[in-house]
Parts: C-alpha cells; sequence; structure tokens
C-alpha cells in the first residue's frame, strides 16, 4: 500500500489528532441500552478543537449514540446505561455536578430531520437565548442576524423573519436549525445526518457551511455518505458493531486505511 | 399448470391475464362502493343532525307566530235591548247576552237564534242600575235596582250528551248560588238605587261592595254555613251568615268599584281615573276605615273607559280614550304597598271602548272606536294581532274560554262573531330573555315557573335562569375538571414512564365508561350529604392536598441521589399515592377539632347563620365534583394524545439547545399541542353543558340566578327531563321546552364551532412537520 503524504492534501494545518488541541476526550465509553444489549463497546477518542470529525459505519454500529453521549441525549432513552468517561475540555460531562441543560447549550446538536419549532423564522433563532432568559430586543436582534448570517440564511430570510419557519424548504429548515444551535454560541456541533433527508443542492450548501463553521467550532458529523465524510472532514472515525474499528486523518482513512474492514467499507463491499 | 405457463407467449405479462382483468375490474367496483358508501354515510349523519334542528325549529316557530282572526258570523238579534254583558260558552256553539232588562238571552253563536230566555229574579217594576260581573270563569254577576236592592245570579250551562249520537246538548240556566234574597246595600226605602256595585266570590264566599246615589258605601259578606246535617236539608237553600258594614266618612259620587282576587282590596275609581283603596281585610272591623293607597290611573288627563281585573284579578287594566291600556297591580314596598303601573299598551290615538280579559290566560282583547280589535298578552307586553275587524262604535266584546273566538256588539243586539287563532300570546323575545315584571313581585326579574296549583297562574318561562344554570353547572364543573385533566395529561404525556403510562392511561379513560345516572345518584344521595356533613373536610382536602403534593416533591428533590435513583424515571408518581391517602384522612381527621374551635361545631350551620350565606344541600360545588369527575376523562384523554403526540423531535431539538424539560414543555410542547388542549376543553364543555342524569340528581333543580357555590340551579338539559313529560302536546309549555332544547343545541353548537375555529387556527400557527 502506498503511503500518501497527508500534509499535502490538508494542507499545512495537517496534524495528526493527537498533536492537536483535544476537544472532547472518550475514554473506555460502555454503553448498554439494556443489560444485555451493549450499543458502544470500549470507545476511545480525542475529538480535535476546530476541526469536522465524522463518524462513518454501517447503520447500527453506534455512531449515532456515540455522538448522543457527547452531549448526554442519551439521558432521555430509559434504562440507557453509560461507563466510561466523556470529557468537555478535561472536564467530565457525566459528573454529578454536570448541568445538563448548560452542557447541551455548549454542546449544541443538530438532528437527521430539520426540526424547526412552529414558530417564527426569528423565534426559532432567538428560542436558545430567550431559554437563557436573554429577552432583549437589541440583542436578539442582533444575535438573530449574526446567527442567520453564519447559517448563510440571512440573505434568504431577511425580509420574512415573521413567518413561519415551517413555511421553508427542508434544506433552509436544516440551515435554520443550525443557525438556531449557533446561536447560544456553542463550542461544540454535532450533526447527527445533517444532509440525509435533503436533496443534492441542499446537501451541497449544507457541506459549504460546515467549511465555513469549523473556523469558529469543533464539529462533530455522522454520515452515511462517504463522500460527504471525505468532502467535509478533517478526521473520520469508522465503527462497526459498536465498536471503534479505526481514527485517523480522513485522507489516511479513504486513502490508506490501516485495518481490512475499514478499506472493505468504503471500497463498498459491505454496509 | 406447467402446460399452460409454457403456451403463455414469452412477452405477455404476467399482469395481463384475463383473470386478473376482472380482478381490477372488481377492485375498481369495490373502491367506488366504498367511495359511494362513505360519502352516503357522511352526507346522512348530518342529514340527521338537520332533521334534528329542522324538527326543533318545526316545533319552536310557532311560538312566535301572530295571531290569526278572521270574521266567522254576522247577524242582528231578535232583541234591541242595550246589554249589559255578553259572554262565550265554552266550546263556542252559544253565547248569552245579559240586556239591561235583567233577562238573559242566550243564542246560537253560528246563527244568531235565541234559543232560550231566562230572566234573573228581579221585583215587577225595578230597573237595573248597576251590574258587576265577578269574573268571567265564575259567570257570577250582580245587578243593583233602582229599589236599592241587590241580586247575585249566575249565568251558565248543563251539559250532557243526547244517548243517540252522543251530542252535546247545552240547556242554558240562571242560578242563585248564594241564595235568590235580595240584598239591600244602598240607604233606605226605594229612593236611593245602588250606584255601582263590585262583586267578588270565592268558593262560598262572596263579598259584595256598592255605593248608592247618595254617596254611601256599603259591604256585604256571605259566607255559605255548611250544616252537619245539610244532606238532609230538603227545604232548599243553604244558610249563609252575612256581615254587613257601612264605611262612613268616605264622600263618594259617581265611583265605580272593583274587588281584587284576593278581597284585599276594594278599588274606588272615579270619572278621571283616580283610583283610591280600601283595605277590606280591616274594613269590618274598623268603622271608619280611610283610603290608604291612591293614584292616577290614566296620563295625559285621558280618561278611563274601561277598567276590569286580568285573569286571577290581581292586575287591573285601564283602558282610556287616549288609546292606551295600562296594567296595575299593587307591589309591596317599605313604607306599605304601592298601585303601579306596571306595563302599558298603546296602539293608537283612538279611544278604546271595551276591554275583556281572557279566561284561561293574562291575555285580553281590546276594540276601539274605528273598530279596531286587538289581541294582547300582558306577560309577553306583546300585542298578538289588530286589525280592524268590527264596525266603528262596538260597545262590547266578549272572548270564549279557551281564547278561540269573540264577539263583539256594534249596536244593541247586532253581533259580530270571530274566530281566533291565537295559540301563543305569553310568549315573546322579551318574555324569554328579558326582565319581566310579572305579576305580585316588586320589580322585574329572570323567573323560570312553568306551573302551578291554580289556572289563573301566570306562567313564568324566562330561559334566562335555565341558560344560567347550564354555564353555572359547566362552568363548576369545569373548575374542577380543567386544572386536574390538563395537569394530569400533561405528567402522563410528558413526564410519565411509558410503563405507567400504558396502565393509567385506560385507568381514567375507563372512567368515562361510568353511567352518568350513577355518578348523578351517588352524587345527590350519598356526596351531598357527605359534604355537607364534612364540609370543612373537603375545603382541608382542597387545601392540604395540593400542598402536601408540592411539598412532597420538594423534599424529594432534596434527597440525596442514591434514593432518588432508587425509582425508575417517570415513576415518581406513584409516590404520591400514600400522600394523597394521608393528607385526605388527615384533612377529616383535623377538620373536627378546627370545625369545633372556629366554627362552632358546625360549618354549614356557621356559613348559614353567621356568614348570611344560603346553604343548599345540593350545590354547586357537588355538581362541580361529580360532572368534574364524569368530563375529567374526555379531557384528559384527548389533551393526553395531544401532548403524546407532539414530535419528540421538537422536545429533543429544545433540549438539544440547553432548554430544561420544564422550558421545553411550555414553549415548544404545550403550544405545539394547544389545539387538541383547546379542543379538549371545548368537548369537555360541551359535555358539561349538554349533560342530564348529574345536574338533574345532583342540583336540586331550582331554577334560581346565583353564581355562588353553595345554591343549586336548574339547566336546561335537566329542565327538559323533568318537565316534559307532563307538559301538554303543542302547548305554549311544550314548545318552549322545544325551544329550550333548541337553545341547548346552539350552545353546544356554538362551544364546537369556536372550538373548531379557533383550534383550525392554533394548528394552523402551530402545525408540525
Amino acid at each position: 500500500m502506498r503511503k500518501v503524504d497527508v500534509s499535502s492534501v490538508l494542507g499545512s494545518n495537517s496534524e495528526s489528532a493527537n498533536d492537536l488541541e483535544s476537544c472532547i476526550d472518550v475514554s473506555n465509553l460502555n454503553l448498554y441500552y439494556s443489560k444485555d444489549k451493549q450499543a458502544l463497546i470500549d470507545i476511545n477518542l480525542t475529538i480535535p478543537k476546530k476541526r469536522v470529525t465524522a463518524f462513518i459505519g454501517p447503520s447500527g454500529c453506534g455512531k449515532s449514540s456515540l455522538l448522543r453521549c457527547l452531549n448526554r441525549m442519551n439521558d432521555l432513552v430509559d434504562d440507557c446505561v453509560i461507563e466510561g468517561r466523556i470529557a468537555l475540555d478535561d472536564e467530565d460531562i457525566y459528573a454529578k455536578q454536570v448541568d445538563v441543560a448548560d452542557l447541551r447549550r455548549r454542546v449544541g446538536m443538530v438532528f437527521q430531520k430539520p426540526n424547526p419549532f412552529p414558530k417564527s423564522i426569528y423565534e426559532n433563532v432567538a428560542y436558545g437565548l430567550r431559554i437563557q432568559g436573554i429577552n432583549s430586543k437589541r440583542v436578539l436582534d442582533e444575535v438573530v442576524e449574526k446567527s442567520l448570517r453564519a447559517a448563510a440564511l440571512w440573505d434568504e430570510v431577511k425580509d420574512r423573519l415573521d413567518d413561519s419557519a415551517l413555511g421553508m424548504s427542508g434544506g433552509q429548515q436544516q440551515r435554520l436549525v443550525i443557525a438556531r444551535t449557533i446561536a447560544v454560541e456553542p463550542e461544540v456541533l454535532l450533526l447527527d445526518e445533517p444532509a440525509s433527508a435533503l436533496d443534492p443542492i441542499s446537501t451541497l450548501k449544507i457541506e459549504e457551511l460546515i467549511n465555513e463553521l469549523k473556523r469558529d467550532y469543533t464539529i462533530v458529523i455522522v454520515t452515511h455518505n462517504m463522500q460527504q465524510a471525505a468532502r467535509v472532514s478533517d478526521f473520520t472515525a469508522f465503527m462497526y458493531m459498536g465498536n471503534m474499528v479505526e481514527f485517523d486523518a480522513t485522507d489516511n482513512i479513504f486513502t490508506n486505511p490501516a485495518k481490512k474492514q475499514t478499506e472493505d467499507y468504503i471500497t463498498g463491499r459491505y454496509g | 399448470m406447467p402446460e399452460g405457463l409454457s403456451e403463455t407467449p414469452a412477452k405477455q405479462s404476467v399482469l395481463a391475464s384475463d383473470r386478473l382483468a376482472l380482478r381490477r375490474r372488481w377492485r375498481h367496483l369495490t373502491d367506488q362502493i366504498a367511495k359511494v358508501s362513505i360519502a352516503v354515510g357522511g352526507i346522512s349523519v348530518i342529514a340527521a343532525i338537520l332533521l334534528i334542528f329542522a324538527y326543533l325549529a318545526y316545533e319552536v316557530v310557532p311560538l312566535f307566530a301572530s295571531a290569526q282572526v278572521e270574521p266567522s258570523a254576522e247577524f242582528v238579534l231578535e232583541d234591541s235591548t242595550p246589554s249589559l254583558h255578553v259572554a262565550i260558552e265554552e266550546q263556542s256553539e252559544m253565547a248569552m247576552r245579559l240586556g239591561e232588562d235583567g233577562v238573559a238571552r242566550f243564542f246560537d253563536l253560528h246563527s244568531g237564534e235565541i234559543s232560550a230566555e231566562t230572566a234573573v229574579d228581579i221585583p215587577a217594576g225595578a230597573t237595573v242600575t248597576s251590574f258587576a260581573l265577578d269574573s268571567e270563569e265564575s259567570g257570577i254577576f250582580a245587578l243593583g235596582l233602582d229599589t236599592g236592592e241587590t241580586v247575585v245570579a249566575r249565568y251558565g250551562y248543563d251539559t250532557r250528551f243526547a244517548q243517540l249520537d252522543n251530542r252535546r246538548i247545552l240547556t242554558p240556566k240562571i242560578d242563585y248560588p248564594f241564595g235568590n234574597e235580595r240584598y239591600r246595600l244602598s240607604g233606605e226605602g226605594n229612593s236611593d238605587p245602588v250606584a255601582s256595585l263590585a262583586i267578588r266570590t270565592s268558593g262560598e264566599n262572596m263579598l259584595l261592595a256598592a255605593t248608592s246615589r247618595r254617596g254611601g258605601l256599603k259591604l256585604l259578606r256571605a259566607s255559605k254555613q255548611t250544616s252537619l246535617f245539610a244532606a238532609f236539608d230538603l227545604g232548599g237553600g243553604a244558610d249563609f251568615e252575612i256581615e254587613e258594614t257601612t264605611l262612613d266618612g268616605l264622600t263618594l259620587g259617581g265611583e265605580q268599584l272593583f274587588i281584587d282576587g284576593d278581597r284585599f282590596w276594594l278599588f274606588v275609581i272615579d270619572a278621571e281615573g283616580l283610583a283610591r283603596l280600601v283595605n277590606l281585610r280591616t274594613a269590618f272591623s274598623t268603622p271608619n276605615p280611610s283610603f290608604e293607597v291612591q293614584a292616577l290611573l290614566t296620563e295625559d288627563g285621558a280618561v278611563p273607559t274601561d277598567i276590569s281585573f286580568l285573569l286571577g284579578g290581581i292586575s287591573l287594566l285601564v283602558a282610556d280614550d287616549g288609546g292606551t291600556i295600562s296594567q296595575w297591580f299593587l307591589t309591596r314596598r317599605d313604607e306599605g304597598v304601592d298601585l303601579e303601573r306596571i306595563r302599558s299598551f298603546e296602539s293608537s290615538d283612538s279611544a278604546i271602548i271595551a276591554l275583556t280579559p281572557e279566561q284561561r290566560r293574562k291575555s285580553f282583547v281590546s276594540v276601539n272606536s274605528h273598530g279596531d280589535v286587538a289581541l294582547y298578552n300582558t306577560t309577553a307586553h306583546r300585542q298578538a294581532f289588530s286589525g280592524t275587524l268590527a264596525t266603528a262604535g262596538a260597545s262590547a266584546v266578549a272572548v270564549s274560554p279557551r281564547g278561540d273566538a269573540l264577539l263583539i256588539e256594534s249596536a244593541p243586539g247586532s253581533i259580530s262573531v270571530l274566530e281566533v287563532e291565537n295559540k301563543h300570546p305569553e310568549v315573546s323575545m322579551a318574555a324569554l330573555w328579558s326582565r319581566v315584571w310579572y305579576e305580585g313581585y316588586g320589580e322585574p326579574d329572570f323567573i323560570w315557573q312553568s306551573s302551578a296549583a291554580t289556572n289563573e297562574f301566570e306562567p313564568k318561562y324566562s330561559l334566562v335562569p335555565l341558560s344560567f344554570g347550564t354555564l353555572k353547572a359547566a362552568f363548576y364543573a369545569m373548575l374542577l375538571a380543567a386544572p386536574l385533566a390538563i395537569c394530569g395529561a400533561i405528567f402522563t404525556g410528558y413526564f410519565m414512564a411509558p410503563m405507567m403510562r400504558r396502565k393509567v392511561k385506560p385507568l381514567i379513560e375507563l372512567m368515562e365508561a361510568l353511567p352518568t345516572v350513577v355518578l348523578g345518584f351517588l352524587a345527590g344521595l350519598w356526596l351531598a350529604p357527605f359534604v355537607e356533613n364534612n364540609l370543612l373536610g373537603i375545603f382541608a382536602v382542597l387545601v392540604l392536598l395540593p400542598l402536601s403534593i408540592l411539598m412532597t416533591s420538594f423534599v424529594w428533590m432534596q434527597l440525596p441521589d442514591s434514593i432518588r435513583h432508587a425509582v425508575p424515571d417517570g415513576w415518581e408518581a406513584g409516590l404520591l399515592l400514600p400522600i394523597i391517602l394521608l393528607a385526605t384522612y388527615l384533612s377529616f381527621v383535623l377538620a373536627t377539632p378546627i370545625e369545633a374551635l372556629f366554627f362552632g361545631g358546625d360549618m354549614r350551620f356557621y356559613i348559614s347563620n353567621e356568614l348570611g350565606i344560603n346553604y343548599d344541600q345540593r350545590n354547586a360545588m357537588v355538581v362541580g365534583f361529580a360532572m368534574g369527575f364524569a368530563v375529567i376523562p374526555t379531557i384528559f384523554s384527548i389533551a393526553e394524545d395531544a401532548i403524546f403526540t407532539v414530535p419528540k423531535h421538537l422536545t429533543y431539538g429544545s433540549l438539544a439547545l440547553g432548554g430544561t424539560p420544564w422550558q421545553s414543555l411550555y414553549r415548544v410542547v404545550l403550544p405545539t399541542a394547544s389545539p387538541g388542549i383547546f379542543s379538549a376543553l371545548m368537548i369537555g364543555m360541551g359535555r358539561a353543558v349538554g349533560e342530564t342524569m348529574i345536574v338533574l340528581m345532583a342540583t336540586g333543580n331550582t331554577p334560581i340566578m346565583d353564581a355562588s357555590i353553595f345554591e343549586g340551579m336548574r339547566t336546561l338539559a335537566a329542565n327538559i327531563a323533568v318537565e316534559i313529560p307532563e307538559s301538554e302536546v303543542d302547548s305554549t309549555h311544550y314548545r318552549i321546552l322545544f325551544l329550550a332544547a333548541l337553545v341547548l343545541f346552539l350552545f353546544t353548537f356554538m362551544f364546537n364551532t369556536v372550538a373548531e375555529i379557533i383550534r383550525q387556527r392554533l394548528r394552523n400557527k402551530y402545525s408540525t412537520i
């Protein structure tokens, strides 16, 4: 197998994950949905700061479960038991004193299906701030515009901020959800197959947006689409049957996978 | 069939076989059949509802129809003595005309043929100088003679049925229920004729009042003495105890006299319309009574032309030459009684000539100098008919007892008969929905009282107290049900563990299957006395229960995690069960000493005696509990579905933005579920409004307008259930009950329409993807 010079592809910023400043550290993570159903097996992972990390793998491999552990959305699943440690900036997010609501503000999440609230576009973006108790019109206006601009949506919706968000196209809704998420200034953005329900053009826009956002945010994206992972991510984790098979710079994964399983998957032999 | 298969050309699709084509046609046919039958079903439902609506309207519309009056006969009697009185017999076949000669002539109402002439027993040579009628119903009248004597007689008919054809045979008669003797009420001798006369009888008691031409006023009271041996008294004629008194000191001249139905007051009314009253209860014991009340019965200098008591002898109707008819009765005021003008009817400027009350309703008929005949009802303050039907100069008018015929005498002996169709004069929008000043009341009021023990009673058909009762019952039921059901729905739909929800929800929905008649009699027979006896305990529960639940939750939050985590998520509600039981138990146990300490041992007694609040055992609180219990499952079930079906991804979206579960609930879940919650409330309200058995058995059914939680009420639905079995088909009462049903229908229709409109609005606003 030919070795590829990673740095020539990723540019001057290209490093291995271990050299970068870490954002989230996952160590020895096990997750059980019930006693005999283990969804994640001994996951160890370091997600670098201000990079895009993609989780890929076949359906049911546990990539979404892992993503949901990162902002404790799995707490909402009954009988879900989590062992191990997940640290955000060296703080254990499963520690007793952690305010889950605040954690989720810091680790924002965008779901597979666009889920704007049945409110106006403006109120959707302002929602996160309002629940924090910010109601100043001036602050809200500013943040709404900034967030919509950051989500590349401002020009499309600036004249109809008071219209219902439900009247937007699927792609716009998904960008609105991203705008809503970044309005509360999170550190991490978790994207759970954000483009899977969208048409190709909308998908492209979301991918462009991810490229824009990684300058300010640590992004973790779960995707089925390997081209997408290759296009948008800096690092890729390949998961299979609850195991973390391989985690490396995206170029290494796609061009020079260390494991046979990874190679089989990305070359389409199964999955 | 391997051969068959091999014969099939390779290109032919498996979908092209005849059998499949047939099947496709059949499939198309079933689709069409389904479409048509669903359409027919849907349209039938709408048609059925419209039919119900149409039937209710069909029963109600005649209430508001105007009366019809058609001339039916016109003839001249072979007699032209000026008349004192005309009257029609029960079935409008015969009529009687009492002439000034003291002869009653009975004639056929269709042909005018005189069938009988009976003279009242007056001495030869005497002439009638005054006439007084007791009432149209009794037919008892008095004739005052120029000899100063008075004769009391009665006109009537003996009815028997012919054996051959069962034909009714009427035999007119004049008899003397108070004996044949003549009473002398004016001064001495033959030179003081009776100038005016009033008579009022009740059973075997009679009261006569008379003025003589010289101005004396005399009263005479006669009551029949029933002898123990009356049955063997063959001598004929009962004994009467007669009591007379002369009211001195009242100077009179030319006044008309009237005695009210209770024989409490003598109305002395002069030619200008000034009425002065003498208290008859004290007149026999007080030697020199004086006038107690006085009022001028006409306005603007008009002169009364005809005065008569309305049915029942409470209201005095005064017609004047200005075309106005006014109704007056005595009202109780702080300083005594007042003769008050209740309402007046003005039709034209022409003088009213004659006025006759109906015999079974609070209605009357009038004729004016133009020959305009008008039918009125006092309660409804309504002119049911007006038209020029008589020749100008009519002098007397009579109404048949059933109100279906009129007789108008123009010139003496010249009679015209009119057929009347006037079924529901006592109904008008004002009588149904506004305050009405009923006879004997101090002021206008909303009253529902559809029947009484006497025929002279004024029916009070205000739908306002019933509508009020309906809304009051629904309000108190919702007061209990809405918060409990909505909060329960929120907890079950949003917080409760799925396992627990699967058990709790069907259980609450099962409550709906409980027959309301069971709830009704439990409420009326067990809950109402229980609440009455444990009033403080009930209040204590209402306060202590929410408090103890809140406190338990607070304590629970402070407990160490190890204990809290022992209870699985969403099962914490189970912990409240013992707390609820304990708080309820404590409330009732503690109530007794507290009651003894602060409320003199009996709170119910304290409320009515110390606070002056009337306490009805079957009251709005009991109804609130019972009907609330009945509506909770409806509201709970729909609201819970609405909350539960709010897409989880919306909740997750909110949580992922850093919202707490509570924030997610009231900022995202509740607004999204609001259309469903709203329609749950409205459907619950609709159910509470239409509910019958519980309110029938637990409200006491008193149609009062009092918002107090300790008072009962009567609802439209319960009223229909109570009264329709005993109301006469097609009577006014019957139709008004249908009207009540229509109002109830409109109520629920209105609630549902408003609910639907708002629900659609909310749904457009909060529609989810």
